[in-house]
């Protein structure tokens, strides 16, 4: 991708809510500060990933973004426009897939839903019938675009929530977790038209979990940890900050014991619980050279009595990179953590 | 301002008078469409009046009998307490409706997602609120028009005595007031997220001030102070002496409907500011879409 000129410029937005906080009879006031201070430039015509556990930071961001919700400090500059002196402007200048399948009329068809949001964005009639007509052939539509919107699978609620995003045919496109409840093929279908927006121009914002679908699209991607960018930069770069061989997952039961002394072994880094069901675990671990460190991991499981049902040495994932940096498991923020500090406590 | 970003097209919107008023006709056309998908929903809301007027009247005849006309027209200046009572439950009903489905309108969104999804678009608030304002409207007068003639042959009174064409200017005048106090109603809604018993409460404090079944002349100075400065007191009063032998509050129909309109005048725009004003405090902290 050739860098061109940036079309958001994001100045030092913090964003801190005041929520109440309920205990033993009294009411207390809180703030939470949801971002702080985040800078960044998006360049007109990439795909920019915004990646972060829950509660990282994310939403706010876009929310920010897409004028929903009024930064505490900060502004952006969106398609030329200040965030909040040409509020209408902005919106005009963006598509928005945010809340996924929520969002919609049930009780109107998906071809009024389009009609409806293309008013919204004073699309001329003659022109969003056009443009509907398109967007029905475009997303493979017109099954269920006649019915109420009450009748579709979740799937078919997520795919008109993405045409609906693309209505106005704006420069710019945030798509939050478009691809949740979406089965394989039409979220492969999805990428793949994001690719071509893409391609004919669109700058998009894309917020994902999937780390193999941000690796796949995204031009650059930032990682947001309460509040903060932590990492920006093209995935291969962010990647190759982390030296090859340097990522082993083990899947199997692991007892508590096994990973306290795990992280004990020298040249681990860390080692972070990234999944956990039916008793099983999923365990990443991060050190200086797997190949090395791998019959010591070996030894420790074999001692600890653990079943292994899976341990190879990884390709380093963008989740990979979120953990080096923080120690914390990308895809599930409040798993356990157990790094060589907190080890035998 | 300098823009510190390339400036690219604005996709396919043009923004002009014409596609601001396809913004309200679009909503408009959209409410009505969605309501009609609820079976039965604007039938019961023509019939309510005419039953909210049947108990009193029925009421009136089981303790008063013959003399209720009399007793009646002590009290009001009409023995016509059948049609006194039919305009009261039908202005009621246009008060009321147009508090529920402003109201309702931002919780349903707000529940739905849908509300972030249209403050997500261009479209200016005055645009999609008229376009919601004018449905309950229509509904409301819908409903006033089907009370009124429905329950004429009801409870046999004859609606086409007295000024006809003053009670319509009482109607119409008066809801242009109820516009700003549905607006101030939403940023309620908007702010407590909570419509139910909001509107629960608000109905019959509505009902009991702006005297559908008894006139206000009977509440003690202040609470008569309280339920003048309602706007829908003076429109139901209007009606009532443009067609029965009622009093107007100042002696003459042009200076209660001069009131009227200076409710009408003020209050659509202090409607409005309180619903920006609430709508950027709430954008400063949570947003629309937490509900």
């Amino acid at each position: 991708m050739t860098m061109s000129e940036p079309i958001i410029a994001i100045e030092n937005i913090s964003k801190t809510f005041t929520s109440k906080e309920r205990g033993k009879g009294r009411k207390r006031k809180k703030k939470v500060e949801a971002l702080k201070d985040v800078s960044l430039e998006i360049f007109d015509g990439e795909v920019f990933g915004l990646l972060g556990p829950n509660g990282a930071g994310k939403t706010t961001l876009i929310k920010c973004l897409t004028t929903l919700l009024l930064p505490t400090s900060g502004t952006a500059w969106i398609n030329g426009f200040n965030l909040q002196k040409e509020e209408n402007k902005v919106r005009a200048s963006i598509g928005c897939m945010l809340m996924g399948e929520r969002g919609l009329y049930w009780k109107l068809t998906g071809r009024e839903n389009l009609d409806y949001f293309g008013a919204l964005y004073y699309i001329p009639k003659n022109v969003r019938r056009e443009r509907i007509d398109y967007l029905v052939d475009l997303l493979e539509l017109s099954d269920f675009v006649d019915r109420t919107v009450e009748t579709y699978s979740s799937g078919q609620k997520m795919i008109l929530a993405f045409a609906k995003s693309l209505i106005n045919d704006a420069p710019i496109l945030f798509l939050d977790e478009p691809t949740v409840t979406m089965d394989v093929h039409a979220a492969r279908n999805l990428r793949s038209i994001v690719r071509n927006l893409n391609k004919e121009g669109h700058t998009i914002i894309y917020t994902t979990h999937l780390m193999a679908e941000a690796d796949e699209l995204c031009d650059r991607v930032a990682i947001i940890d309460r509040g903060e960018i932590i990492a920006l930069g093209p995935p291969s770069e962010l990647k190759s900050s982390i030296p090859q061989e340097s990522v082993v997952d083990v899947e199997g039961v692991i007892p508590e014991s096994a990973r306290n002394r795990i992280v004990e072994i020298p040249g681990i880094r860390t080692a972070v619980v990234k999944d956990e069901t039916n008793g099983k675990t999923m365990l990443g671990i991060i050190c200086d050279n797997s190949r090395r460190v791998l019959p010591k991991i070996i030894d420790v499981l074999v001692e600890e009595d653990a079943i292994i049902e899976y341990i190879s040495p990884q390709e380093v994932t963008l989740e990979d990179v979120f953990i080096a940096k923080t120690g914390r498991s990308l895809s599930i923020d409040t798993r356990e953590i157990v790094t060589p500090k907190d080890a035998g406590k | 301002m300098t823009a510190k970003t390339v400036h690219k097209n604005l996709g396919l919107s043009e923004m002009s008078w014409r596609s601001s008023l396809g913004v309200t006709k679009t909503v408009l056309i959209a409410r009505f469409k969605i309501v009609l998908r609820y079976k039965g929903a604007i039938v019961f809301d023509m019939i309510l009046p005419v039953i909210l007027a049947a108990l009193p009247i029925l009421l009136g005849v089981a303790i008063a009998g013959q003399a209720a006309a009399q007793n009646f027209e002590d009290a009001t200046g009409t023995e016509n307490y059948k049609l006194y009572m039919l305009i009261g439950a039908s202005t009621f009903i246009v008060v009321t409706l147009m508090l529920w489905l402003v109201g309702y309108w931002i919780r349903r969104e707000m529940e739905t997602g849908t509300l972030e999804s249209v403050y997500a678009s261009p479209a200016k608030r005055v645009e999609v609120l008229s376009g919601v304002t004018l449905y309950a409207l229509i509904r409301s007068l819908m409903a006033f028009a089907f009370a009124m003639v429905v329950g004429s042959f009801i409870f046999q009174v004859d609606l086409f005595q007295g000024e006809m064409a003053l009670a319509l200017a009482f109607v119409v005048i008066g809801i242009i007031p109820l516009w700003g106090i549905s607006f101030a109603f939403g940023a309620l809604i908007l702010k407590v997220k909570e419509a139910d018993s909001l509107i629960q409460v608000m109905q019959w404090v509505v009902a009991f001030f702006m005297g559908i079944f008894f006139p206000i002349t009977v509440f003690p100075p202040f609470l008569r102070y309280v339920a003048l400065s309602f706007p829908p007191t003076w429109m139901t009063n209007g009606v009532r002496a443009s067609l029965l032998d009622v009093a107007y509050f100042f002696g003459t129909w042009y200076l209660d409907l001069a009131v009227l309109l200076a409710f009408a005048a003020v209050l659509p725009l202090v409607g409005y500011t309180v619903f920006l004003r609430t709508e950027r405090r709430i954008k400063k902290n949570e947003g629309v879409g937490q509900f």
